[in-house]
Order: C-alpha cells, then sequence, then structure tokens
C-alpha cells in the first residue's frame, strides 16, 4: 500500500521536527502538569482516599490515567494544530501537489501525533517515579494501548483540523467533547465510585475503555473487561483512520 | 523515480466543466499543450486561469471532463501525473516552521527524492536563484522578490517534465524578471514544457510558442503564436477578444 516511502519518511520527519521545535510548548507543559496533578491529587488529597480493595494507593490509580490522558490530548493536539496551521497558511498544498497517495499523507501526519504522544506518555510515567515507583505489569499489552489511543486521536486531530474554519472551531472539539469525555473517562476515579446514573453514561464513554485499558496494563486492575477495551480500540482506531484517508480522497475542506 | 510516458501532449484537458457552488468557473474548456511548448495562459482576473491550473494539479474537484498529464489521468492516475508537475503557485504558502533549505529537501522528500540527491538539488536551487546565503533562515526573513525565488525553487525541485507558474513576476523587479525569464527559456530549451499565466503582455509576447486565452470560464483563442497574433500585438489581440476597454 505504501508506494513512495520516502515521501512518508520525509513527511514523517517533518511533522516530528514540528513539535520538537517548539517542545517547550509540546513535550514540557504536560509532564509539568502531570507532576502537579500527582503531588497534589496523588500525595496531598490521595492519601485519604481509600482504594485498599484494589490493591493500589491513589497515586498508583492515577499514574495511568494521566498517561492516558496525556497520550490523548498530545495525540489529538499535534495533528489537529499542524494540519489546521497547514490549512491556514495553505502550505497544505506542499503535500497536496506531491505524489504520495491519500493513505501515504495521513500515515504521515499520524506519525507526529503518535510519536508526540508516545513520548509525553513515557515522560508521564517517568516522573511519577519522583513520588512512587510503579512496575508495567503487562508492557506489550500497554504498547498496544499507546499505539490504539494515539491513533484514535491523532485522527480526531485531523478530522477536527478539517472541519474547523478559525482557530474557536478547531478548540471547540477539544473543549467541550474531548476533555470532558476524558475526565468522566475515570483518569481520576473508578468507575464504580461515581452515582448509578453515572456509571450508565460511562459505559457509552468511550474514552472510558481505552483509560481502562492503560490502567490495566500497567496496574492489572480494571473496572471493564480487558479483552472488550481492546477490542474496541482496534475498531476505533480502524475506523478513524479510514474515515480520515477517506476525507482526504473525496478533498473534504482541501480541495475546492 | 523517472516515470515513462509516451505520450507528445504534456497536458491534455477536454471539456473540462467547473462550478464553484452555483458559479460556473470554467465551461467545456479544452485544449493541449505540447511537449516542449512554452505556453501562455491569459485571461482577466477571475477568467478562469487559477481555477484550470488547480484542476491540473488536483487542487481543484471538477464536475466532469478529462484531465491527462503526458497520458496519465490527473484523478485516477494522480500519483503519476503529480511526479511530472511542479506548480509555482501566486501566494507565498511556506511551511513556517522551515527554513528554506529544509523546505526545498522535504519537499523533494514527498516526491521521493532521497535525501543526499534533494540536499544537492536543493543548494544548486538556491544557488542559482541567488538565496545560497539564506538557506538557514525561514521564509519571513526574505523580501517579496526572494520568497518569488523560494517558489519557483520549490516549483523545480523535483525536475519536473512539465512546470506550471501562476503570475510568477508579478511585482518582480526588472532585474528579477530577466532572471525568471533567462530560466524559463533556459528551462524550455532543455525540453521542460512551461505553462505560464501572466497580465504582463510583453512577457507572454517574448517567451511563448503558443498562447491561449479563457474569458468567463470559455477559451476564446488558441494556437501557435503567429496564429494569434496576425499582426497585431497581443494586448491588441487580448483585448478584442476578451471585449476589455
Amino acid at each position: 500500500m505504501i508506494t513512495n516511502p520516502i515521501g512518508v519518511i520525509s513527511l514523517s520527519k517533518r511533522e516530528i521536527l514540528r513539535f520538537f521545535t517548539v517542545a517547550t510548548q509540546t513535550i514540557f507543559p504536560p509532564l509539568m502538569s502531570s507532576v502537579l496533578f500527582m503531588l497534589v491529587f496523588g500525595v496531598a488529597i490521595g492519601q485519604r482516599i481509600d482504594l485498599s480493595a484494589s490493591g493500589l494507593t491513589y497515586l498508583q490509580f492515577i499514574v495511568p490515567g494521566l498517561m492516558a490522558m496525556h497520550l490523548i490530548s498530545s495525540s489529538y493536539e499535534n495533528t489537529s494544530s499542524s494540519l489546521f496551521i497547514a490549512r491556514w497558511h495553505n502550505h497544505i498544498q506542499e503535500v497536496l501537489l506531491s505524489p504520495l497517495s491519500y493513505f501515504e499523507m495521513v500515515l504521515g501526519l499520524l506519525a507526529g501525533g503518535v510519536t508526540r504522544g508516545v513520548i509525553v506518555c513515557i515522560g508521564v510515567y517517568l516522573v511519577s517515579f519522583v513520588f512512587q515507583p510503579l512496575p508495567i505489569l503487562h508492557v506489550f499489552l500497554l504498547l498496544y494501548f499507546m499505539a490504539m489511543i494515539s491513533v484514535i486521536f491523532s485522527c480526531a486531530g485531523m478530522i477536527g483540523a478539517l472541519w474547523a474554519e478559525d482557530f474557536n472551531m478547531l478548540s471547540m472539539w477539544s473543549v467541550y467533547v474531548v476533555t470532558p469525555l476524558i475526565f468522566l473517562g475515570g483518569v481520576f476515579h473508578p468507575i464504580s465510585a461515581l452515582p448509578p446514573v453515572l456509571q450508565v453514561f460511562s459505559k457509552f464513554n468511550p474514552i472510558c475503555y481505552l483509560v481502562q485499558g492503560m490502567r490495566y496494563s500497567v496496574t492489572g486492575v480494571s473496572d471493564v473487561s480487558i479483552g472488550l477495551s481492546a477490542l474496541f480500540a482496534f475498531i476505533l482506531a480502524g475506523g478513524f483512520f479510514f474515515f480520515t484517508v477517506h476525507l482526504f480522497r473525496i478533498g473534504y475542506k482541501l480541495r475546492t | 523515480m523517472r516515470l515513462m510516458y509516451n505520450s507528445d501532449k504534456a497536458i491534455s484537458i477536454n471539456n473540462l466543466t467547473k462550478y464553484y457552488g452555483k458559479l460556473q468557473a470554467l465551461d467545456n474548456v479544452s485544449f493541449e499543450i505540447k511537449r516542449g511548448d512554452f505556453f501562455a495562459f491569459l485571461g482577466p482576473n477571475g477568467a478562469g486561469k487559477t481555477t484550470t491550473i488547480n484542476v491540473i494539479t488536483g487542487l481543484s474537484n471538477y464536475q466532469s471532463g478529462e484531465v491527462t498529464v503526458f497520458g496519465y489521468n490527473t484523478t485516477k492516475d494522480y500519483l503519476q501525473a503529480r511526479r511530472l508537475i511542479g506548480l509555482c503557485a501566486q501566494e507565498f504558502n511556506f511551511d513556517p516552521f522551515l527554513t528554506i533549505h529544509q523546505l526545498l529537501v522535504y519537499q523533494a522528500g514527498y516526491f521521493g527524492v532521497l535525501p543526499h540527491a534533494a540536499e544537492r538539488r536543493a543548494d544548486q536551487l538556491l544557488e542559482r536563484f541567488g538565496l545560497i546565503e539564506k538557506r538557514n533562515v525561514k521564509h519571513r526573513a526574505l523580501s517579496g522578490g526572494m520568497k518569488k525565488r523560494l517558489l519557483i525553487c520549490r516549483a523545480l525541485i523535483h525536475d519536473p517534465e512539465i512546470l506550471i507558474l501562476d503570475e510568477p513576476t508579478a511585482g518582480c523587479d526588472l532585474e528579477l524578471k530577466y532572471l525568471i525569464w533567462d530560466y524559463l527559456t533556459q528551462l524550455n530549451g532543455e525540453g521542460k514544457t512551461i505553462f505560464l499565466t501572466t497580465h504582463y503582455m510583453e512577457e507572454a509576447e517574448k517567451l511563448c510558442k503558443t498562447i491561449g486565452i479563457i474569458n468567463h470560464g470559455r477559451i476564446v483563442r488558441i494556437g501557435d503564436k503567429k496564429e494569434v497574433l496576425r499582426d497585431k500585438t497581443l494586448e491588441a489581440v487580448f483585448l478584442e477578444v476578451t471585449g476589455t476597454e
């Protein structure tokens, strides 16, 4: 399916270079906020929260959630800002004029989102060692979920960037959809701690399954079936990826 | 990667129709450009020149018709067609995160040019267009004329068979205009097909072998330069066929 590997590598390199050149805005802020979350919620408030039934401290409970949260937001923000700015400045033409297939274009743009998300996710895990070492129980499952989540939200970022006509519209998805779903997805609380109505709502929140997948991979604890989470993540990643390729193929807001 | 093609028609457009909403931008446009031609595509503002270019390069969808580049359909065989085209657009649409050298190297990469060859080609073009001293700056640090040159460098970075230029000398000083003219003449002499839009009649008259004039989305005159001019000036012909005062 890849006929122009040099083209895909070039686009991937450009996307990765782009966020590395502004690392103070793309890499370090989520690490900083994670340290603050761990300090305030994990260390200060967390000591008063009893999760002994799960065998975890509150800090151990939120670390995988924070990893998932920043994996989601970093992947999303990378592709949404990169593609939207490319549309805004119209240098997206550099890519559209090239002999990259639409599949390859999405793959190249995806590389930036996935790489940034994974770097930030690993970074969050590493900074958690400052407070309390947390061994990873299922490394390959964790890699699987990291890959799936970063693909899903990198593609979601591209879809948002294509849909948006201005910067207000661009931030709308992030502020009103992605962030609430993340916070209600069990990053900071077990689903069982919610009132019954919100527990039902959580079952329809796709991010809940992804957060639980990350948590199970690291700690072995989950509120939902891990098989279901893994399958759901795979279906979502495939769906989002091919839908994004479809939007590029029809030239949605890319071609006049 | 070099493509094999055997068509002598660099660009072939058949019955091309394009609407923007209810506005018809191109009305059943048909014409051909031979391999190695230097073609001037003229018309008043809004006549359909840039739309035609956008359709050829794949930047615009269209409702009906067919466009081929050296026999490759630009929709069905878009990967092959795009390898053969270099576009020098009107606007300065550069990636703000890259230096001008990186910009050219990445652009070459999208076309499948290996990194070391891309580096060499980028330096050659920057040298040729007097930008080598600026290779490590971002495009925002360039003057308008320098950005024009960079647009041409970017269009040429993958050594395309067809170079499409949308008003490349608009707003240029004389020195840059002559530099561009010389280079285009040289490229055409080497066998490259040039497709040029311009509002400067003397430019088209001086450089081009074939001339096409479009007005309100329709081709109103096309042919060999002598055939189009018939002892008149290009400006007179242009005014006559476009009905412009």
